[in-house]
């Protein structure tokens, strides 16, 4: 019921000669069934849209666009996962982010040419701007983190502070200007058609990636095997990976049908002599945008650190039972000192794509990034009585609502309209889901 | 809660309190004038209350302006900042009043809600000027740019330049009269109404315009994405996009970039320094101009002038104290304005100036707080602005 759905289930359970429900089939894959829900609530959200803007919404620039514009949001919410998972929350998030994208664009536009006479030119700038931003979002993560589980300052509380300090400290950054000005290659991170990985290279990640979902699968049943655990069917296990592999080359091919702008290619073209125009104009394929390969990443680094590592254990057993994860000898304070600097970094991450995609930072960059990201975490599955939550749930949830979002705008429902149906589809979905858990247990 | 908790929670508190404090006072510049000038010296004592300090240009421009003015004619400046809170707006008249204002410069957090604050001043007898908002109280001397005019300037210009073809309307907060009516009242004066009626102008998108929550920059940008991705699957292609304000325009340059969509005509007003940049690196056409500059001065010398015991109708702003480019229309005497309720109050109400890369070196040369090093960045000589810029 935790996060153990990848985990192999109770020994000693039988598999082979159950019935042959719709239920025990897709029991036996392993499948998560909230997230399978959930990804088809994803996918009728999209469908709606698509019959209602008359067959036009479901294209890949679309996709693309509103997957960017989700991008922030899910990678956060990776985070917030962890902190509601220990029976905590994070409202400090929106004005990090604020706080960290206003740094960059200072980095870059002042402080490091100025002060550490870093000018433009300077190789891998970008990455010493992005070094120095994780580290301020760890830094706050960690200050809050020590107040909340060393001191035993409420996190609700502390947080809330965080949120009105640390956007009025982005004030005296900037003394309230937008900053514009990031290096062309830290804007990259921010996506569109130059921040993508380009044709060839998004088919190559999609290979990897579908031969890392094979190579997992049979590590998995080799070392069921040897523990004597049981394991699926055979057939479960292809379905499996035919799935996976689907899935993966479909988003490559998706990401792929999209070309670069004919101004675009044209300039670059005659930038880098790529020779005379062909017939019909260049296309060049666009490929993933950046910001989805560090939410993929970012998930995955997460996954593995939840479900994994020592720490996510431990995130998971505080969460389930405080008191007998302190008895157990669990330090406790530390690992929740840890989830806030995770949530810090994670901050940090999203503010480098906020900041990109701006080409700069203003004032109110990240506002009520908080409600969003919260409400990512709690579509996707993750309770506040502590416990429970998975990563990929949370990056669905954040999903389903850029494409809440995009599609209303797509649309032309204006932002009151939208907030409406944000509100009401975080109800829903959280409804249901109290519904089935009540009905199941 | 026992006794060490309590301590414990007390001290941050403290700790807090003291950080608070102290950074409320140290970080802006010109705050220690406030403090000491609890005993008022000169005979005439101006306060000033701001809705906020959270939009750059208040403390930047209209403040230095205000307090030059009233302090070179001999008056003495003091003030307050609200932080956009209609409370804190009233507590901070109050405050004013006490310190011995003679007279007040409201920026009104909300129009209706200062009324009270209105009516205390004029119980005390002390003139009130409505400083860039209007205040709908007939006893208020309101002193703004010509918010109708500047909509006007902004279609104006990019009207010039794309005649014809598909128009994108970015507006912004759906709760700010400037978003839905006086703005789009300029575009139509302009003569957009006419060429959509015509048929020469097309609106891509929500035929009104996209609102924008909070004029926020990331939700221009996520719009002007989802309106870019609609055009382009109708086949229809952005000839010119009309926003509202900089910070607005700032979320459509974004979404254009994003898209690589090249930069059709767009406009914007307020001479952020982005913005500016942008006019000059050929990514805005134009940035329409409130030079705050002026308008702090004019209400600096009405106040002074009101001090003196001048009748509100009688006011006149001295021959070169303001810029002629922004002077009234009406000319540099007081005149009647109808609010859109119907009062009538006395005004002066200054012109915007349209500024394109063609007159940059008009901002750069005006002492504007976007300063020639913000408006000139990564500008090259064969970008727009680039003779601007001396390159």
């Amino acid at each position: 019921m935790t996060n153990l759905a990848e985990a192999p289930s109770q020994p000693g359970q039988q598999r082979s000669g159950a019935g042959t429900s719709i239920r025990r089939l897709i029991a036996q894959t392993e499948i998560d069934v909230r997230l399978f829900g959930m990804l088809v609530a994803l996918a009728v959200i999209l469908l709606t849209f698509n019959v209602l803007s008359g067959g036009t919404f479901i294209r890949p620039t679309n996709m693309v666009t509103l997957s960017v514009q989700g991008a922030g949001i899910a990678i956060i919410a990776t985070g917030m996962v962890l902190v509601i998972v220990s029976r905590n929350i994070d409202l400090s998030v929106g004005s990090l982010v604020g706080f960290v994208a206003m740094s960059y664009a200072l980095l870059m536009t002042d402080l490091l040419p100025d002060v550490l006479g870093i000018g433009p030119d300077f190789p891998f700038r970008w990455a010493i701007a992005l070094a120095i931003g994780i580290g301020i979002g760890a830094a706050f993560g960690a200050l809050q983190g020590f107040i909340i589980a060393y001191i035993g300052v409420p996190s609700f509380i502390v947080t809330l502070g965080g949120l009105l300090s640390i956007r009025g400290l982005v004030w005296y950054l900037s003394n309230g200007a937008a900053v514009s000005g990031i290096d062309r290659n830290f804007q990259l991170l921010g996506g569109g058609a130059q921040g993508s990985l380009g044709g060839t290279l998004t088919w190559v990640a999609a290979i990897i990636g579908c031969l890392a979902i094979i190579a997992l699968l049979v590590n998995s049943r080799r070392q069921r095997r040897r523990f004597d655990f049981p394991v699926r069917p055979m057939w479960a296990e292809l379905l499996l990976a035919v799935a996976g592999c689907v899935a993966v080359l479909g988003l490559a091919a998706f990401a792929n049908a999209n070309h670069w702008p004919q101004g675009l290619a044209n300039r670059i073209a005659i930038e880098q002599n790529w020779g005379p125009t062909p017939e019909g104009g260049w296309q060049v394929q666009t490929g993933l945008p950046f910001p989805i390969l560090l939410v993929i990443g970012v998930g995955l680094v997460m996954t593995w650190l939840a479900t994994r590592r020592r720490f996510g254990r431990y995130v998971y057993a505080y969460g389930g039972n405080p008191d007998a994860a302190e008895l157990a000898g669990i330090n406790t304070r530390m690992t929740i000192l840890k989830t806030y600097v995770v949530m810090g970094i994670l901050c940090a991450i999203a503010a480098a794509i906020a900041a990109a995609r701006l080409n700069g930072a203003t004032l109110d960059i990240g506002v009520s990034y908080e409600l969003y990201v919260i409400a990512a975490a709690v579509i996707g599955g993750t309770s506040f009585t502590g416990g429970i939550g998975t990563i990929s749930g949370a990056i669905v949830g954040a999903f389903v609502m850029a494409s809440l979002a995009y599609g209303l705008s797509y649309m032309g429902v204006i932002s009151p309209g939208q907030n409406v149906a944000a509100g009401i589809v975080l109800i829903t979905a959280v409804g249901f889901d109290t519904y089935n858990r009540r009905r199941g247990s | 809660m026992d006794i060490r908790k309590f301590a414990l929670v007390a001290g941050v508190a403290a700790i807090l309190v003291g950080a608070c404090s102290s950074s409320a006072t140290t970080a802006p510049t010109t705050a220690p004038t406030t403090a000491e000038s609890m005993a008022p010296t000169g005979d005439c004592v101006v306060g000033v209350s701001w809705n906020n300090f959270q939009q750059p240009r208040w403390a930047a421009a209209d403040k230095p302006n205000i307090q030059q003015t009233v302090e070179a004619g001999g008056g003495t400046y003091i003030d307050a900042d609200a932080n956009l809170s209609n409370e804190q707006q009233l507590t901070d008249v109050d405050t004013l009043i006490n310190k011995g204002a003679n007279v007040l410069i409201l920026l009104a957090q909300d129009n209706k809600a200062i009324l009270p604050a209105v009516k205390k001043a004029n119980d005390a007898g002390i003139p009130v000027i409505a400083y860039d908002r209007l205040i709908e109280d007939p006893s208020a001397l309101y002193v703004t740019f010509d918010n109708v005019a500047v909509g006007k300037a902004e279609a104006q210009a990019v009207l010039d330049k794309v005649p014809t073809g598909n128009y994108v309307l970015i507006k912004g907060d759906p709760g700010d009269p400037n978003a839905s009516t006086f703005l789009p009242q300029g575009w139509d004066e302009a003569g957009l109404a006419d060429k959509v009626s015509s048929g020469d102008i097309k609106i891509l998108g929500p035929a009104d315009g996209t609102y924008t929550d909070a004029w926020a920059t990331e939700t221009a940008q996520k719009n002007m994405e989802a309106i870019i991705d609609q055009a382009n699957a109708s086949g229809d292609k952005i000839d010119a996009i009309l926003a509202e304000n900089d910070s607005t325009a700032l979320g459509v340059v974004a979404a254009l970039t994003a898209k690589s969509y090249g930069f059709p005509p767009l406009s914007g007003q307020d001479g952020d320094p982005a913005n500016l940049n942008n006019v000059a690196l050929g990514k805005q056409y134009v940035d329409v101009w409130k030079n705050a500059n002026e308008l702090g001065k004019a209400a600096g010398q009405a106040a002074l002038d009101l001090c003196a015991g001048t009748a509100m109708g009688d006011l006149t702003l001295p021959d070169g104290l303001i810029n002629a480019s922004v002077a009234p229309s009406a000319g540099l005497k007081a005149t009647d304005f109808t609010t859109p309720n119907g009062t009538v109050v006395k005004s002066f109400i200054l012109q915007p100036t349209p500024i394109t890369a063609e007159n940059l070196d008009q901002v750069i040369s005006a002492g504007w707080w976007a300063t020639k090093d913000d408006i000139c960045k990564g500008v090259t000589a064969s970008d727009p602005g680039g003779a601007a810029c001396g390159m």
